[in-house]
């Protein structure tokens, strides 16, 4: 398969990125004012004891052999210790990134499902009341921002109608999944909007493509036509689009893990970035962004499989 | 003539925008015999697609309706049908064959799952009868491995290829009549040649009756037993083929016969007198204006990390000289590199290897003070009028540009020259005002050409400028160009696939096979006694407007 042969070339080139991520990343930590030590013993601290933090973390190291102590470890699969959490990055990440994992996932389906067969519909029925109401529903979808959307389905689904969980996150799959609902819900509903529009859009443009008519000339049903001609041809631009939103929704998920308690990467991010936590907001930093750069791998790999022509 | 297989009466159809209703094909009838080729003819917009789409109420949009007329076939109105039934008749029964195989086939969807849709849905085979008569039937329409080429993606195959597979999708419903609407429009001489002959094929073998739409009566004297010419909605003359070629009695059908460039007959070629075309060649000064030297223009394949490096050569060793007054035709198939030729001429591509001389300035070695010249000097007409216009610039705001740009003209001696180059181009001055959009293929192709001329230009290279018209449009830009260069002191370079207007138009052609030239000389003598196989190949796959004369071209020749 010579069309699927970047799949083996292109790790090569995110050994670079990873490496140009991780120098600005620890760059952009170190620029941010305050000190970690002072940080973490408080106001009233000695400065020996200041120091002695500070010899024991390396912070007084120079800059550029700061970085290569963390290149080594990084090497190691170690990420360094945290300054708070006293264990090391990596591992406090591991036990972080299954609720924002799954967050991102259930959006992310949960979009899709909401939004193909909505596009669907609406572009079946162009210039129609139905395609008229989706259209103006999805207006509202972009418009509202995430956390109201998030504090109004909760009022709604978890206060009123106590159908799932207000916030926090469960043990159980069962359980886990109806915690994730509302949160993922509320990304869904915007996230949505977005595919529905450039959906729907492509979706017009191949119902009246001479594909289709040539379909019909030869007798096929519409829903023939409509599904195995036009919904094919119409998924490729979504493609690129869904992943540059999951790109944004990976480092997004902070606002909706606050709001929903979710013991996910946005929260450990934000109280990291409170208390100067530099080994872990360097490490959340690149794992976000090898997600991001792991994202649009994936949907490369997607758009050769929808569309043949396109070489990589 | 036996009982028809489908008939049309008095069909008329309307469209209804803001302002009320227009009528599009106004009381059309027409009889289609069992097993007869009926030949549709008439320009654009005369509403030859837009009949043959009524017939299975395919209109293509909803403000289109047909008001009167009935389709019977089968002893049934097929207006008359509801959409069940008139979905079984499409495809079934009148299947149909478009001119852009390239857009009407699924472009992510394997060829042969798309006959075997039509197979599975129409005559519900289960999937593995299907697919063995998917590649039967890609067998029949020409497919050379069709079990290998089942899997392959449309984009995949050339023009011709990708009709042959239309083809193949429309016989996957087994029709009893084919409407194919120009299927040979976007294909080579060469390859319409092989297309039309397996329609034929296809006639004889299945018993198929053929509505073939074209714009060219070549095509029709070639296939057709019957011709049916339209105008403006109406069928203005029906009748056998043969009586019409030879006794046209309506007006426009007289004119579409007198504006196809066919070649001359053999009577005609003794007036052209060898002595009198070689002394009709322009002495000129010694040098050349154009000297192209074995010119190389290759582009890069694959250029993976570790891919090995391979090169296509668009154009591979041509050496050319144009003299000064010259009219040359340049002539190929698809593919064989006249338009990379014409661009790489003119500086508008990189050149690989050799030179490119222009009044004696080199390309290579003075690359900016060449190229000011050039555009100074030179200009190119293209093969797409619309798209190479600026559709948000006014005609007139376009000449102007190009006038203020070269300097050559006073501002304020501007407007005046817009008028000028429009009369020049025998369009009237008030269309300075108007956009691209506003005009037709014909009158957007004079602009372009007129935006040549405001160039002032020594040399004009037109790159297949009248290949997207009609064929009166066709003569008449022609006869513009004979004008042109009659009159004005101009160098023409005029690239076509169309053989017979270079025939018309050029005093010497050059004929380009894969990128090099195979054969050059003076027009007549080429084209009378072409020295190569290939250049006897090309000419003999011209439709000629003669029934009699056949499309001779052997198959071997062809594929190669």
């Amino acid at each position: 398969m010579h069309r699927y042969s970047f799949i083996l070339m292109r790790p090569l080139q995110f050994v670079p990125v990873v490496f140009g991520v991780s120098l600005i990343t620890f760059i952009l930590v170190r620029m941010i004012p305050g000190d970690p030590a002072r940080v973490l013993l408080g106001a009233r601290a000695t400065p020996t004891a200041i120091a002695n933090i500070r010899a024991q973390f390396g912070l007084d190291e120079p800059l550029w052999l700061q970085y290569l102590y963390f290149l080594r470890n990084l090497a190691n699969g170690e990420m360094g210790m945290s300054i708070v959490y006293r264990i090391d990055v990596l591992r406090l990440i591991g036990t972080r990134i299954e609720p924002t994992f799954a967050l991102i996932l259930c959006s992310v389906l949960l979009s899709i499902l909401i939004a193909v067969p909505l596009a669907a519909l609406a572009a079946r029925n162009q210039g129609r009341s139905i395609d008229h109401a989706i259209r103006f529903a999805s207006t509202f979808g972009i418009g509202f921002p995430p956390f109201w959307l998030g504090l109004m389905l909760m009022m709604l689904l978890a206060v009123k109608y106590p159908i799932f969980p207000v916030s926090g996150y469960g043990e159980t799959l069962g359980d886990k999944l109806a915690h994730l609902a509302l949160p993922s819900l509320t990304i869904a509903l915007s996230l949505s909007t977005v595919l529905l529009r450039s959906l729907r859009a492509a979706m017009v443009d191949w119902l009246k493509s001479d594909v289709t008519t040539a379909a019909r000339a030869r007798g096929m049903p519409e829903s023939i036509v409509f599904w195995r001609h036009v919904l094919p041809n119409s998924i490729a631009p979504s493609i690129n689009l869904l992943a540059v939103n999951i790109g944004w929704l990976i480092g997004g998920t902070v606002v909706i893990e606050s709001i929903f308690a979710l013991p996910g990467m946005g929260q450990l991010l934000v109280r990291a970035i409170f208390s100067r936590d530099y080994m872990v907001v360097q490490g959340v930093a690149m794992v976000f962004a090898c997600a991001t750069v792991l994202v649009n791998f994936l949907a490369d790999i997607a758009t050769v499989a929808v569309d043949p022509r396109v070489k990589l | 003539m036996s009982a028809p297989l489908l008939s049309v009466r008095d069909l008329s159809v309307v469209v209804r925008n803001g302002e009320g209703e227009q009528t599009l094909l106004d009381r059309v009838s027409l009889d289609l015999a069992p097993g007869d080729i009926l030949g549709l003819v008439g320009e654009s917009g005369s509403g030859k697609s837009l009949l043959c789409r009524s017939l299975v109420q395919l209109l293509p949009s909803r403000a289109i309706s047909v008001t009167r007329g009935e389709v019977w076939m089968g002893g049934r109105d097929l207006l008359a049908l509801g959409d069940a039934q008139i979905q079984a008749v499409r495809g079934a029964e009148i299947g149909m064959i478009f001119q852009n195989p390239s857009s009407h086939l699924d472009p992510v969807m394997r060829v042969g799952d798309q006959i075997v849709e039509g197979l599975r849905f129409h005559r519900k085979l289960n999937r593995a009868a299907a697919q063995e008569e998917a590649i039967a039937l890609m067998g029949q329409v020409g497919f050379t491995d069709p079990a290998r080429q089942f899997a392959a993606y449309p984009h995949e195959f050339s023009g011709g290829m990708r009709q042959r597979a239309m083809i193949a999708v429309a016989l996957s419903c087994d029709p009893k009549v084919l409407i194919a609407d120009e299927p040979t429009t976007a294909l080579d001489v060469t390859i319409q040649a092989q297309i039309l002959r397996l329609l034929m094929e296809l006639r004889e073998r299945r018993g198929l009756s053929i509505i073939l739409i074209t714009h060219d009566l070549g095509v029709v004297a070639q296939t057709c037993d019957r011709i049916a010419v339209m105008r403006q909605g109406r069928v203005v003359e029906v009748g056998d083929k043969r009586d019409i070629l030879a006794r046209p009695q309506h007006r426009y059908t007289k004119a579409l016969i007198s504006s196809h460039p066919s070649m001359p007959t053999d009577e005609a070629n003794d007036v052209v007198d060898d002595k009198v075309d070689a002394a009709r060649l322009p002495a000129g000064p010694a040098r050349p204006l154009v000297e192209i030297d074995d010119l190389h223009i290759r582009y890069p394949l694959s250029g993976g990390v570790f891919g090995r490096r391979r090169s296509f050569s668009a154009v591979a060793g041509v050496s050319l000289q144009i003299r000064a007054g010259e009219t040359v035709g340049i002539v190929g198939e698809s593919g064989s590199g006249k338009s990379t030729l014409a661009r790489a001429m003119l500086g508008l591509i990189p050149i690989s290897d050799g030179h490119v001389t222009f009044d004696g300035a080199s390309l290579r070695l003075q690359r900016e003070a060449t190229l000011t010249k050039m555009r100074q000097q030179a200009a190119m007409v293209f093969q797409d009028p619309f798209n190479s216009l600026n559709p948000r610039l006014t005609i007139g705001q376009t000449l102007a540009e190009v006038l203020r740009v070269q300097g050559k003209v006073a501002p304020a001696a501007i407007p005046k020259r817009v008028d000028e180059l429009l009369r020049l181009v025998e369009l009237d001055p008030d269309y300075a005002g108007r956009r691209p959009r506003q005009l037709s293929g014909g009158q957007c192709q004079r602009a372009g050409i007129a935006r040549a001329l405001a160039v002032d230009p020594r040399l004009i290279v037109a790159d297949e400028c009248v290949a997207a018209l009609d064929v009166t449009i066709q003569a008449q830009i022609v006869a513009l160009f004979q004008r042109l260069v009659r009159t004005m002191d101009l160098t023409l370079v005029f690239i076509a696939h169309d053989l017979a207007i270079v025939r018309n138009l050029c005093e010497r052609v050059v004929v380009m096979h894969h990128g090099r030239i195979v054969e050059e000389g003076p027009c007549a003598e080429v084209f009378e006694r072409p020295r190569e196989a290939y250049t006897a190949a090309l000419i003999a796959a011209i439709p000629d407007i003669d029934p009699d004369r056949r499309l001779l071209a052997p198959p071997g020749l062809l594929a190669s």
